[in-house]
């Protein structure tokens, strides 16, 4: 039996062609060269890059703490004002109270069996058990008063988010800018700069020519108020150097304090202008 | 002593490396205006001349007009004027440049006027409000009834100051109109007023074209009684003609350099474009095609022409070079595309297409691409011609079936009528400066 088997597997061998071994080696290795060399710096691979998305906001202007009162906003410590505890007592109260009771009467009633002997015994204990009983029943109570009033504060909170919440799709925006996350320390002191810069730039479509830039140097002490500006590099365009030069005249004076003595390399371009 | 100044070294680098190193990065890529705040004050009497309310009145109409045309600005609201408006502070240093801020302005005219002897004298300035410097001033000196054109070119001096280019306020719009019950030539300014009849030829009166060089035109008549080409200067009146072979003279337009013509002739049956010499002799065939190749419109280079064919089917906007005669097209929506004008920057060009049983009015650039439609709406608009500076359009528009010539910003905002009512007026083309 044993030798008809290898018989077979001799013939089997026999029928195939001399070499044939090698070259199913060199198959394999072809195969397996295909995705070595595919993930080798030899086949660089186009990076997708995402299209930057922007967002626009048309509709608020600056302010200097536009995060205050949000109800989104990170708590800082001066939230728990909301105290306003007498209120929620009264109507919680009494729930916990007809849950006490039964446990209590079955302690109570076996008291009359015992010898006479003893009355002044389980006088004692019988004060002892009730005052027990009487701080058990103060004890729930206040702890239900506290979970009734920590729900309505959380009912309010969510009342009040519900009311003035601002969805903002841009979950790591900077901290302080106005469709962000930020705390009530409000917007970041950069942020404030080149919006109030921007807003007293006036420069018209109908002036563009080419794409002009400009790279300006401002430096503003700590009360905001610029100390001097130099131009880094002018556009060339007079026009717009003008407009930039009218800019800055009027942003001498920022509207609020800044953090710091502050430098700033402002790049003036119309990207976005002639995008549009 | 080494080592101290050695310290004093590191230490001034130290605090430069820290100084550069604070300094925020901002990049703001779009102005937070788009308009410029403009106050323009009332045109005052100088010492010792008579008051005319009317010169001062009709100055300011015209001035604001043209401006608010050019949709540069953003005017400040004369009711809100302090006392300084009511100053005539023609120097930077007459003028409470506090007061004007605080109406938050940026640019301010003010302006002077002078009648002596039948002579009016207007002084213009305008000023830069945050810098506290003046932008330009002008001297004007003219005749009663040069107010208008006083306003027109001081408007044109504003846009120079502001933009680098002058405005084309004080230029002309020669059109057609059938006031008279036949469509003859006429000539008015670019807000529709001084309208003048230049042409008595009782007949069809067709598609004018300026010189970019004289001050004449040429335009199609069939006075004689087949649609010849002629030429007309316009302050002499004097009038040829300029091609009269048999058949079709029509759509001609001066080449940039004004020595050649362009324009479609039908002398062998079919309509080709052909360029002629300013002495009607011809230069040169520029299409050889059994399709119609009508309205030439030259690249500011003058090496290129854009036209239509219907070689393909429905006529479309093809361009042809004037060297090597190669057409290619330009065009492909639509089913009715028209009247190509090239504008005189070279970046774009803008035509009238059929839609929707409608004209209206696209821009393309000469590649193919940001083919876009500029007016929307009721009216066919057609029969487009740039401003010299290329920031506007003229057009026809039968709005309400009262064909009328228009005028708006080359990007399709600011539309406005210029020419009057029931005149039925088409065919409008701007002139160069003028």
């Amino acid at each position: 039996m044993e030798s008809s088997r290898k018989q077979r597997w001799q013939q089997l061998i026999s029928m195939i062609e001399p070499g044939f071994k090698r070259m199913l080696v060199i198959s394999v290795a072809l195969h397996l060269l295909v995705p070595i060399l595919y993930y080798t710096p030899l086949f660089p691979q186009a990076k997708i890059d995402k299209p930057p998305v922007y967002r626009v906001n048309l509709v608020n202007k600056i302010v200097e703490n536009p995060q205050a009162g949000r109800p989104e906003a990170v708590v800082v410590k001066k939230k728990p004002k909301v105290k306003p505890k007498p209120k929620v007592k009264p109507k919680v109260k009494v729930k916990p109270k007809p849950k006490l009771k039964p446990k209590v009467k079955p302690k109570v009633k076996p008291k009359p069996v015992p010898v006479k002997a003893k009355p002044v015994v389980s006088q004692v204990q019988k004060n002892k058990q009730l005052s027990t009983i009487e701080k058990m029943k103060a004890k729930l109570e206040r702890e239900a008063a506290a979970e009734a009033q920590k729900q309505k504060i959380e009912a309010l909170k969510a009342a009040l988010a519900a009311d003035s919440k601002i969805d903002s799709p841009v979950k790591d925006a900077p901290v302080g800018m106005l469709d962000g996350t930020g705390d009530e320390a409000g917007i970041s002191a950069i942020a404030a700069v080149r919006e109030f810069i921007q807003q007293q730039w006036s420069f018209s479509e109908y002036q563009a020519f080419g794409s002009p830039e400009a790279e300006v140097k401002l430096v503003y002490n700590q009360v905001g108020t610029m100390l001097h500006y130099t131009f880094v590099t002018k556009s060339g365009n007079d026009q717009f150097d003008k407009s930039l030069i009218r800019a800055i005249v009027k942003s001498k004076q920022l509207p609020q304090d800044l953090p710091r003595a502050m430098d700033f390399e402002i790049i003036f371009n119309l990207k976005d202008m002639l995008d549009q | 002593m080494k080592y101290f100044k050695a310290f004093i070294v590191c230490i001034a680098l130290l605090g430069w490396f820290s100084n550069v190193a604070s300094a925020a990065r901002i990049e703001i890529s779009a102005p937070g205006e788009k308009t410029i705040p403009l106050a323009i004050t009332r045109l005052l009497p100088m010492p010792g001349t008579t008051v005319s309310s009317a010169v001062a009145v009709e100055f300011q109409q015209v001035l604001l007009s043209d401006l608010e045309l050019s949709g540069l600005f953003d005017m400040v609201d004369s009711a809100a004027f302090l006392s300084d408006a009511n100053k005539l502070g023609l120097r930077s240093n007459e003028i409470d440049f506090y007061q004007w801020r605080l109406l938050a302005t940026d640019a301010l005219i003010k302006g002077g006027y002078k009648i002596d002897s039948g002579r009016l004298t207007v002084e213009l300035r305008l000023f830069d409000v945050v810098t506290r410097r003046l932008l330009s001033g002008r001297r004007y000196v003219g005749k009663l009834t040069d107010v208008r054109k006083i306003a027109h070119k001081f408007a044109d001096q504003i846009m120079l100051s502001l933009t680098g280019e002058k405005g084309p306020f004080a230029t002309k719009i020669a059109y057609i109109s059938k006031r008279t019950g036949r469509k003859e030539l006429n000539l008015m300014d670019v807000d529709g007023h001084n309208s003048v009849r230049l042409t008595a030829h009782k007949t069809i009166v067709l598609n004018p074209d300026f010189s970019p060089t004289r001050k004449e035109l040429i335009f199609t008549s069939y006075r004689n009684g087949n649609p010849d080409l002629f030429r007309k200067e316009i302050y002499t009146g004097r009038e040829s003609r300029l091609s009269l072979k048999q058949g079709l003279n029509i759509g001609g337009r001066y080449s940039p350099d004004g020595r050649e013509v362009a324009l479609t002739l039908s002398k062998d049956k079919n309509s080709e474009l052909y360029l002629i010499g300013t002495d009607g002799t011809i230069h040169q065939r520029l299409t050889n095609h059994w399709g119609i190749d009508v309205d030439p419109s030259w690249n500011p280079e003058g090496d290129k022409i854009a036209f239509v064919s219907d070689r393909r089917g429905n006529p479309h906007i093809f361009i042809v070079d004037v060297h090597s005669l190669e057409v290619t097209r330009l065009t492909h929506a639509g089913k009715y595309n028209a009247t190509p004008a090239w504008s005189p920057k070279g970046d774009k060009i803008v035509y009238a297409r059929l839609d929707k049983g409608v004209f209206n009015l696209f821009t393309i650039r000469p590649d193919g691409s940001e083919d876009r439609q500029i007016t929307f709406g009721a009216g066919n608009k057609e029969h487009p011609r740039w401003s010299p500076d290329g920031r506007f359009l003229v057009y026809s528009n039968d709005l309400n079936k009262d064909k009328s010539i228009w005028i708006m910003r080359a990007d399709g905002t600011g539309g406005r009528r210029i020419s009057a009512a029931t005149a039925r007026d088409s065919h409008p083309a701007w002139s160069g400066r003028w």
